[in-house]
């Protein structure tokens, strides 16, 4: 499952969410860096919105190009049979 | 009295061939539409998510078998045709093989690259419980193979919309003329009007398989729109673990890996004296689920006779995710992969598909299928899952061209398309508490019970038929807060409906083929039952009923085990 994005090293460039399978991370409005007055910034950055539905396919992390995403290799909500 | 349709905003897009989902079958579609077409042919292909990037194939190896021109295309024909019990379209078959080498150049053309030996010649292998038919794969695997398919469908002009979940299809009296959906993040609806539509949207799961973003709506759809579905009773039940996903299980088998159970007796010769450890995937877990009524679990792979060095191809893979898994896995995926982990049989995908003939077309005029939404086969060979979706897809993609002749340009109602919008939408309420997965939960815990799902019995399946029914009630209660929860909520719904089909299904067929084991029907039975069974919507119940297999080119008997399934390559990380 999807465990840690680091943020403060994220370029807000969107792949990991481009490439998720599962809709578990969106790109969301982020504070302002140096904002302007009277303009919007489109400026965004990654949230973990959906852990729970995380697939362990680890797109996020294999093509995130800062290579600053971590995803943990147990799958915990895989359904067991029996 | 009627009430005044509310108001909505959507997006409108016409299109000639209209084909929904992007995976092998999808894009394979959409190119031989591109290709058979006239000059002009408007094509599109959508996805709930990125083409190319999602879905089953883009997480699998990319393993498709391939017949070369001197191959013995009659025997492969034949071996698929008996490994599958009879049930498969032989034309068909007999089809997707014979175009398997011109689709390997197609896919050599658009840059990937096929695994060659030293000498230069292609790498082939042989899969599990087939002796003649040979699989190949792609550098990079399935991420790779679907990213290079996207490449080569954008140049040609095939319009690629990604996030775009497909909630209905559109009709024009009996005809489909498009669909509806949402975008999976915005849930702004869309209706694409076309003049023919391709549903390649894989067999539904019950998110068990390791792809768990795919579910196989379509097909569901594909039969609220009048089509008829078929294989419902047969699935793909495979060993699994709860911590990891081995895929090479198969060659772990042919190194001297055997299935042991909680005493460590290997059990599998008692069940398959024939072919023993070295069983297809749905006789393993016969055997598994008898072993787990007698007691006997949990069950583990015994890969004490391999020897150590050997062991360490099995962790590593050339898919890349897979091979992120392994490593970050770290130590602890030797000492649990090596015996330690239990394994169950875990149903990974249904094989109910849309009936069509070997041209791929539905009953339903302007409705096609192709991938594993169509129900050519119920097979669970590695590499004639992928090789099947290029081929069936290749034949719905010329199929569906040839239609737009015969078909005139489709008239979109508004009355249609606003019953479709508030069907869509009627879930919606942001006040609600998203509660799909609950629903979910206790529909795996029916579908995946051993004695259920894998050991069938009349009385057994009648009850989770109850159990399923009584769900569904509760089902229809339950709203989405958001736009999220809307998509896994249809999807749920549509699982549901696949469930009582399966439970009717396995009740309707009294003998043992394939994937289906009814405990009360031990046999197969091919007088009364070379058939598949078939069902069909008629005023909101389902309408089941038996066709007969032809069997116009090959014979359905058997074959024997061969002398010794050949190892022509290293192993490692392979199914």
């Amino acid at each position: 499952m999807i465990e840690a994005i680091e943020l403060d090293k994220c370029t807000g460039c969107g792949i990991c969410d481009v490439v998720c399978p599962a809709d578990v991370i969106h790109m969301e409005p982020a504070p302002q860096r140096g904002g302007i007055a009277g303009l919007q910034s489109t400026f965004r950055l990654p949230v973990i919105k959906y852990r729970e539905h995380c697939i362990t396919c680890f797109s996020c992390e294999i093509f995130c190009p800062e290579q600053i995403v971590d995803v943990h290799p147990s799958v915990k909500n895989r359904p067991r049979p029996w | 009295m009627v009430n005044p349709p509310k108001k909505f905003d959507g997006v409108l897009i016409e299109t000639d061939v209209l084909v929904i989902g992007g995976g092998a079958g999808g894009m394979l579609a959409a190119l031989s539409a591109k290709r058979h077409g006239k000059a002009g042919t408007r094509v599109t292909l959508v996805d709930s998510w990125t083409i190319g990037r999602t879905g089953h194939t883009a997480f699998s190896n990319a393993w498709m078998i391939v017949a070369f021109p001197e191959d013995d295309i009659d025997g492969i024909l034949r071996e698929i045709v008996a490994g599958n019990d009879g049930i498969a379209d032989q034309v068909l078959v007999r089809e997707v093989l014979e175009d398997s080498f011109a689709r390997l150049k197609d896919f050599e053309a658009m840059g990937m690259n096929f695994h060659r030996g030293a000498d230069g010649s292609y790498a082939r292998r042989p899969t599990r419980g087939l002796d003649l038919a040979r699989v190949m794969y792609p550098d990079g695997g399935g991420l790779e193979f679907c990213w290079l398919l996207r490449r080569a469908l954008e140049p040609i002009g095939v319009q690629l919309i990604d996030r775009l979940f497909i909630t209905g299809l559109l009709r024009d009296g009996e005809r489909v003329v498009g669909a509806v959906g949402i975008d999976t993040r915005s849930g702004q609806f869309h209706v694409v009007k076309a003049r023919t539509t391709i549903i390649c949207t894989n067999a539904i799961t019950f998110r068990s398989g390791f792809v768990r973003d795919i579910t196989g709506t379509g097909t569901l759809l594909a039969y609220r729109a009048g089509a008829t579905l078929r294989n419902a009773e047969f699935s793909y039940v495979r060993p699994g673990t709860p911590k990891f996903y081995f895929e090479g299980i198969t060659f772990a088998i042919q190194e001297g890996a055997r299935w042991v159970n909680a005493e460590g007796t290997a059990f599998m010769k008692q069940y398959e004296p024939d072919w023993a450890d070295e069983a297809d995937v749905p006789r393993i877990a016969r055997a598994m689920a008898a072993e787990k009524q007698k007691g006997h679990d949990p069950m583990y792979l015994d890969m004490s006779a391999i020897p150590e060095p050997m062991r360490d191809t099995f962790i590593g893979s050339k898919v890349k995710w897979m091979d992120y898994f392994f490593r970050k896995l770290g130590s602890e995926a030797k000492t649990d992969m090596f015996g330690k982990t239990p394994y169950y049989a875990l149903n990974q995908m249904t094989k109910m598909g849309v009936r069509t003939g070997a041209d791929c077309r539905s009953d339903v005029p302007g409705l096609l299928a192709a991938g594993l939404a169509q129900a050519g086969c119920a097979n669970h060979f590695a590499g004639f899952h992928i090789g099947l979706c290029v081929g069936n897809g290749w034949i719905a993609g010329r199929s569906a061209v040839e239609d737009l002749e015969r078909l005139p340009a489709p008239t979109a109602d508004a009355a249609e398309i606003q019953m479709l919008h508030t069907e869509t939408m009627k879930p919606l309420d942001a006040a609600a508490e998203a509660q799909s997965d609950r629903i979910l939960r206790d529909l795996q815990q029916i579908m995946f019970a051993y004695d259920v799902g894998i050991l069938k019995r009349a009385d057994r399946l009648e009850r989770a038929r109850a159990q399923i029914d009584a769900l569904s009630r509760e089902f229809e209660a339950i709203a989405a807060p958001h736009v999220h929860e809307l998509v896994r909520l249809k999807e749920t719904e549509a699982m549901l409906l696949a469930a009582r089909m399966i439970l009717c299904a396995s009740l309707e067929r009294t003998e043992s083929r394939l994937s289906h084991f009814r405990e009360d029907y031990e046999t197969r039975d091919d007088q009364n039952w070379l058939a598949w069974v078939d069902i069909t919507d008629r005023n909101g119940e389902l309408d089941l009923e038996r066709t007969p297999i032809p069997t116009p080119l090959c014979s359905v008997e058997p074959v024997r085990r061969p002398a010794r399934l050949k190892k022509q390559l290293a192993v490692g990380g392979v199914d």
